[in-house]
């Protein structure tokens, strides 16, 4: 069971902040404004996050950015970053061509 | 003390958050628990098909309505671009007995008016020039199509959101009470209780659990299906693809990543708990060579990330929907079996009709709780 | 599919380590490695290690990396190179890109060392070209022999910023700056202090504010920030720079783990839940090294060997008594590195005003990265003597002794406990043979001889920077803050293998400047 969000909370409004239009997501050009803005429009974790913006999802599946998005988030939200759910990890862990993923040798 | 709302939803996937969108539009108070996260379960795991095509009868109308009347409209009235593209669905078959299945198909479907038809290799070809030439026929449906699973269902949570609706995640139902008589409240995990006149269980397989407790049983099973993405390519083809064997199943997105699911044997024989979804060892491998079968042209292109989800697989492979006559208040949207995605608007725009008393804009009698007969 | 007893994810010094103990005690190994070339950050190492004797103290760490390897070869160890494991899956199943196919491996024991992965902080031109990891340009220089730039801003001085700027400066870079938006230097001291007499300016409480440029990093703005690390308005200072290293933490690349469904927890990064041993909650999957934890190659081969036991004994390979017995000596070991001024658990403290033995640490190490010479005496290895004698610049508690080994003559002295200060006996028979020089791995060790002749000291200080200045030749003696003090004479430079290419160089100073000339640059022109 993940952590109690209730998603009805306030968070207060949305304030457009100087560095909005750094890129934080480098492999799909994300910005730290639209990362605030998703969580104002109510993306409260990292998974919903990612799943809504692609923040994550590019070549390096999260491992430049990860750190910086939780952060993001967790201070919109006002909570400790330490308390909202990481990324979710899945093979592979590198990125693999079709024809060698379907090689198996003589196995 | 408990919280109050017109209506409670039980699971916040793509039909929970739909329906609580349906019902907020009509001002009607709802309250939706969930008990990971938003989509966690199969909404945000299914490869993201739309289609009619190759659907049970019992089904076909609710997915001809969601794509004549809802998909369309949905990116504009949501406010989200959901990526719907209605670029049809070409089913491969490789062999005559392919062949055979894709006409079985066909004729099901034609029969309630779809525009679906047998092609030859030469015409499959001429639709989606990359495919193997291995390729003898397809059935083709153009209306058919697809869209992003994951932007689909957030974008109706953030909508309902905006709207009114109260979503609670990390509050997983454990046990439904009725009070004279009828579905009243819901308490979870952590000891709260919540109270509405009418309770939606919309929570993937572990719905049976959960209105078991209120003596209601859904015949499901689990089946663990598992997809794969790719990094993003130029554009290839736009349509859905299937095979007749149902080997793999994907289509290539807007992103320009491919996302593909397959089967590879062991899906109905993992022994593994609900939580469990990390891959397994050999299922990718599996898709792999399955598609590259039908399109060597994309061997070297590179997988980034693979995921595994729950199916609940109902007994005859049509979902439970609408109210359940014996107990009142208590409604079920579970049993999707693979494919209840495409249909979702559909349902869940039905569901909010039924709950708000009103004319559903889908016959849902055949689909209904009470029409499960032994064989003999 | 191949069954083996171990399988080993990463060919670094946790993930060799581990490998050797297995295979020693007879278990059959395969190591799998996602580079062209084993030992992890080891291969690129290029600086002395700390620690003791049993740490491999004093030796460079690309040798260490190449002794563990051939060790493992000839215990029997299979280590498969440029073969990605790309997951772990239930029932001890690995699958690993390699030659071009999926190839598949359980193991009854499976142990994931894959190391970490340098952090990044975003600010204005972070993308440009030109903004790297500190590592990577590690990486660059020592692995591949290509300069990253001409011109770096540090960021970050933390042991792999301020490693990583010595190495850029003996690539022939320059480095513009190090920067910490700290208040004090994060790592070494002795690591600090090398850099700094080389003139490279120390900026705590800065911030990197912009990378500038179009194409590609042209130049960098720094700010002063206060107490809650904000920017300061108008204290922005400019840099002409065409890169800019990243230095601000590693993060451990523990996904395998999580994949395969260990229990992970948040300390300084993702890290798996490990009992003493190095086991996960997943029975028969263990971590060691940094994926469990950042901490540095040394304790990585100790969690390694640690981890390697454990699966021995695990696996039937190693009785309980001997177990016991060899835990217990791999714990000592490594609790012996824990100790002292950088410790795990005193870790980002910095309220720290004394060394162990009570004696007040130099703040201006702290904030400006070198010693001021009126804090020197204070230390127990600055002494005064006749002739030629050590001069030791150690002052804060880090677990080293190589020095005290270094001395034949006993002029030198440590003791059990490693982190202690070292200490240069009252009545030195220093012969001047500059083997402590040589050994000391923060470079911290100087030979000097007030009375060199009647106006003139000797200094003899470390030298690792090609070309070697020749004897004879005039030039500037540098102060410990890298400003010229006054002229100075190359009296020699000697090199020898036992001294592993630390070379010494002696020069010749007014005698006023013997306790101030700590660095040589050639004259101009």
């Amino acid at each position: 069971m993940s952590i109690y969000l209730d998603r009805s909370r306030s968070i207060g409004e949305f304030v457009p902040e100087p560095d909005d239009g750094l890129i934080i997501c480098r492999c799909e050009e994300i910005t730290k404004g639209e990362i605030r803005q998703a969580v104002h429009e109510g993306m409260w974790t990292m998974t919903e996050v990612k799943r809504f913006l692609r923040a994550g999802m590019g070549l390096c599946q999260g491992q430049t950015c990860g750190r910086i998005v939780k952060g993001i988030i967790a201070k919109e939200l006002g909570l400790e970053a330490a308390e909202l759910p990481g990324n979710v990890d899945r093979a592979p862990a590198r990125p693999i061509e079709l024809t060698i993923l379907g090689n198996e040798g003589e196995q | 003390m408990a919280e109050c709302s017109e209506v409670l939803i039980v699971g916040a996937g793509i039909i929970g958050c739909a329906t609580a969108y349906y019902l907020a539009k009509r001002g009607i108070s709802v309250t939706v628990l969930e008990g990971e996260m938003i989509g966690h379960g199969g909404s945000s795991r299914n490869a993201g098909g739309v289609r009619q095509s190759a659907r049970d009868i019992r089904e076909l109308p609710l997915a001809m309505y969601s794509v004549k009347h809802l998909w369309p409209a949905l990116s504009e009235e949501l406010g989200v671009d959901v990526e719907y593209h209605q670029v049809g669905n070409i089913r491969l078959g490789l062999t005559n007995d392919h062949m055979e299945i894709l006409k079985k198909l066909v004729e099901n479907c034609k029969k309630d008016g779809l525009d679906v038809r047998l092609v030859s290799g030469e015409e499959a070809r001429e639709i989606c020039p990359y495919m193997s030439e291995e390729v003898i026929g397809a059935s083709w449906c153009p209306s058919d199509g697809n869209a992003n699973a994951l932007l689909s269902t957030l974008g109706y949570y953030r909508r309902a959101r905006e709207l009114g609706a109260r979503f609670i995640t990390g509050e997983e139902v454990v046990r439904l009470e009725t009070c004279r008589g009828a579905a009243r409240r819901a308490v979870t995990k952590r000891g709260n209780l919540y109270e509405a006149e009418h309770i939606l269980v919309a929570a993937g397989y572990e719905s049976r659990d959960i209105s078991a407790t209120l003596g209601i049983d859904i015949p499901l099973i689990r089946k663990y299906d598992e997809c794969l993405v790719t990094e993003a390519q130029p554009d290839y083809f736009p349509q859905t693809l299937g095979t007749a064997d149902a080997d793999f199943y994907g289509h290539q997105t807007k992103h320009g990543s491919f996302v593909f699911g397959g089967d590879c044997g062991f899906e109905y024989f993992h022994n593994r708990r609900q939580e469990h979804t990390a891959v397994t060892a050999n299922s990718a491998s599996c898709m792999a060579r399955n598609i590259l079968k039908y399109f060597p042209v994309l061997s070297d292109i590179r997988v980034v990330r693979q995921w595994g989800g729950w199916l609940d697989k109902c007994m005859d492979g049509v979902p439970v929907l609408g109210a359940v006559r014996e107990i009142p208040g208590l409604h079920l949207a579970a049993g999707f079996s693979g494919h209840g995605f495409g249909i979702a608007p559909a349902v869940a725009l039905c569901l909010a009709q039924e709950i708000a008393g009103e004319e559903t804009a889908v016959d849902l009698s055949e689909l209904r709780y009470d029409r499960f007969k032994s064989v003999k | 599919m191949k069954r083996y007893e171990l399988l080993v994810v990463g060919a670094g010094p946790a993930g060799l380590s581990a490998a050797i103990e297995a295979a020693r005690l007879g278990m059959k190994v395969a190591v799998f490695d996602e580079n062209s070339r084993p030992g992890g950050q080891l291969f690129k190492q290029i600086h002395k290690f700390f620690g003791s004797k049993e740490h491999k103290a004093k030796i460079r760490g690309y040798r260490i990396g190449a002794e563990l390897l051939s060790e493992a070869e000839r215990l029997g160890v299979e280590v498969h190179l440029n073969a990605v494991v790309t997951g772990i899956f239930e029932f001890m199943e690995i699958n690993v890109m390699e030659n071009g196919e999926l190839c598949h491996y359980k193991g009854n024991a499976v142990l994931v060392a894959a190391g970490a992965r340098e952090n990044m902080i975003p600010f204005e031109g972070w993308t440009l070209p030109g903004v790297i990891g500190a590592g990577a340009a590690q990486t660059m220089m020592n692995l591949h022999g290509v300069r990253p730039g001409q011109r770096v801003l540090m960021v970050g001085s933390g042991n792999v910023g301020l490693v990583v700027s010595y190495q850029l400066l003996q690539a022939g870079i320059q480095v513009a700056a190090i920067i910490d938006a700290a208040p004090q230097v994060g790592g070494y001291g002795v690591h600090a202090s090398k850099v700094a007499r080389t003139g490279v300016p120390f900026l705590l409480s800065h911030t990197i504010i912009k990378a500038e440029g179009t194409e590609r990093v042209t130049g960098a703005v720094i700010a002063k920030v206060d107490e809650k690390f904000r920017p300061i308005a108008g204290t922005e200072q400019h840099f002409d720079v065409d890169t800019i290293c990243m230095a601000v933490g590693l993060s451990p690349m523990s996904q395998l783990l999580a994949m395969a469904g260990c229990r992970m927890e948040e300390r300084r990064g993702t890290v798996p839940v490990l009992n003493e041993y190095g086991e996960t909650s997943v029975a028969g999957i263990f971590a060691a090294g940094d994926v469990a934890g950042i901490e540095e190659a040394s304790s990585a081969m100790l969690t390694g060997r640690i981890a390697g036991t454990a699966i021995a004994r695990k696996l039937g390979y190693l009785d309980e008594e001997t177990f016991s017995g060899e835990y217990q000596a791999l714990k000592e070991a490594l609790s012996r590195l824990h100790e002292g001024m950088f410790s795990p658990e005193n870790r980002g403290r910095r309220d720290l005003t004394e060394t162990d033995e009570g004696i007040p640490l130099s703040q201006s190490l702290l904030k400006n990265g070198y010693i001021e010479k009126e804090e020197l005496t204070r230390f127990p290895g600055v002494v005064k003597q006749k002739g030629i004698h050590p001069v030791i610049e150690c002052t804060q508690n880090i677990p080293c002794n190589p020095c005290q080994d270094a001395c034949k003559f006993g002029c030198i002295a440590v003791g059990s406990r490693i982190t202690k200060l070292p200490e240069v006996a009252k009545d030195s028979r220093c012969t001047g043979c500059g083997m402590c020089v040589a050994s000391c791995s923060g470079q911290a060790i100087f030979l000097v001889n007030e009375d060199y002749d009647e106006t003139g000291a000797s200094v003899t200080l470390p030298y690792e920077f090609f070309p070697y200045p020749k004897a004879g030749e005039r030039g500037l003696a540098l102060g410990r803050d890298g400003r010229p003090v006054c002229e100075a004479e190359v009296i020699s430079v000697k090199s020898s293998p036992v001294m592993d290419q630390t070379a010494l160089l002696t020069i010749r100073v007014p005698k006023e400047m013997a306790m101030t000339a700590r660095f040589y640059r050639a004259k101009e022109g």
